[in-house]
């Protein structure tokens, strides 16, 4: 998968599940709790990004993800 | 054929203020409003016990019932927080208290908040492969007792509750097809440790969200069933937020599954009697109930309105 799927997912997944939110590449780097994603959103986002793009996430892992980035870097590196 | 005749409840007059212990916590208000969906909390107060509770379920059961004492057959309790530790048996205790007959088979189970499904199964079965005519399945499952004070994530979660359910050859609900699963290697995820309940939100909510609505479908898939055809979901009340998403994911219409735990919070193996109470009157034809948890274990089946 390239960076720019994984981008698209990540961002789609962020304003799928969380009320308001626009996303946009300057964001991205952005910790989600800066970007009002609260603990129970951010499971859901990691997860449905996950599945989207066909990688398992462990609970571990899901843990570090805590910027759209990281949650990107993750997805290309499986 | 035996099936489910009645069901009651009860819940313990102490009740926690959630809001407040969301400030407590510094957390968001709204947040425990909007994603936990929980503002009041039934907790067992001294004088409460897992006894007292379902011998407070089975009072109310008697209002609605005409329930022969002598006629008890069976009695089974889903705990996993029993008085005396569990021994002797909480179901034996309930027994003593209730003055049921020496010929009456008593025993305990020890499953969470799959436990009213299972034991539901469980009592039928007994019963039926041993010629009983009546029965009483209770849940009382005070996580309370176990709560780490400190510990947000359970303290703004569980609540006490009791039910009881009485299971006769004059049902007005009888089991069609169920499925009953485990996954053994994520038992972590919900556990006592040193007496105090550990909860792993990410590990329950992934398995809520992915094992559930797989279960669920696979359930009306062998029944011949779609999600149209059935009535009633009642589904284990863990948190809205959780709620709401399996039951997206399960491609369940939202009308047809409740979800009210804002004054009860999750009360384990009970949340679904409670939920079963409220509704049996409005008499839906088909109700699918999921109960899933600690185990991890989760169990979902079809009952059907007998005619």
């Amino acid at each position: 998968m390239t960076r720019e799927e994984a981008v698209k997912i990540v961002m789609a997944m962020l304003e799928k599940n969380v009320e308001g939110l626009e996303m946009s590449e300057d964001k991205m780097g952005e910790t989600l709790e800066n970007l009002g994603v609260d603990s129970l959103d951010m499971m859901l986002v990691v997860m449905d990004a996950g599945e989207a793009a066909g990688v398992t996430i462990s609970d571990d892992d899901a843990e570090t993800l805590d910027t759209p980035d990281k949650i990107v870097d993750f997805i290309i590196s499986q | 054929m035996l099936g489910i005749q009645s069901i009651a409840s009860y819940l313990p007059k102490g009740r926690v203020d959630n809001l407040k212990q969301a400030d407590q916590f510094d957390t968001d208000r709204e947040f425990v409003e909007q994603k936990i969906g929980v503002s009041t909390l039934p907790r067992f107060e001294e004088q409460d016990s897992v006894v007292s509770a379902c011998a407070s379920a089975f009072e109310k059961l008697c209002k609605k019932e005409n329930v022969e004492l002598a006629e008890v057959e069976c009695v089974v309790l889903c705990t996993q927080n029993p008085d005396k530790g569990g021994l002797p048996h909480n179901s034996a205790l309930i027994h003593g208290e209730l003055g049921l007959p020496d010929d009456c088979a008593c025993f305990d189970i020890g499953l969470g908040c799959s436990g009213y499904v299972y034991g539901l199964s469980v009592i039928q079965s007994f019963m039926a492969a041993n010629g009983m005519k009546k029965g009483l399945l209770f849940t009382c499952d005070p996580y309370s007792r176990i709560l780490n004070p400190d510990d947000k994530n359970t303290c703004l979660l569980f609540g006490d509750a009791a039910s009881v359910t009485l299971i006769s050859e004059t049902p007005r609900y009888t089991l069609s097809s169920a499925k009953f699963s485990t996954k053994g290697s994520g038992s972590a995820a919900l556990q006592k440790n040193e007496g105090l309940l550990e909860m792993n939100g990410r590990a329950v909510f992934n398995f809520a969200l992915q094992d559930v609505p797989k279960q669920i479908k696979r359930v009306l898939e062998s029944a011949e069933l779609k999600a149209e055809d059935i009535d009633l979901f009642l589904l284990h009340q863990g948190s809205r937020f959780m709620l709401e998403n399996t039951i997206k994911r399960a491609s369940i219409p939202a009308e047809k599954a409740p979800i009210k735990l804002n004054e009860t919070g999750n009360t384990v193996s009970s949340s679904i009697p409670l939920l079963l109470e409220n509704e049996i009157d409005k008499s839906p034809e088909t109700i699918l109930m999921s109960g899933f948890g600690v185990g991890l274990s989760w169990a979902t089946a079809i009952y059907t309105q007998v005619k």
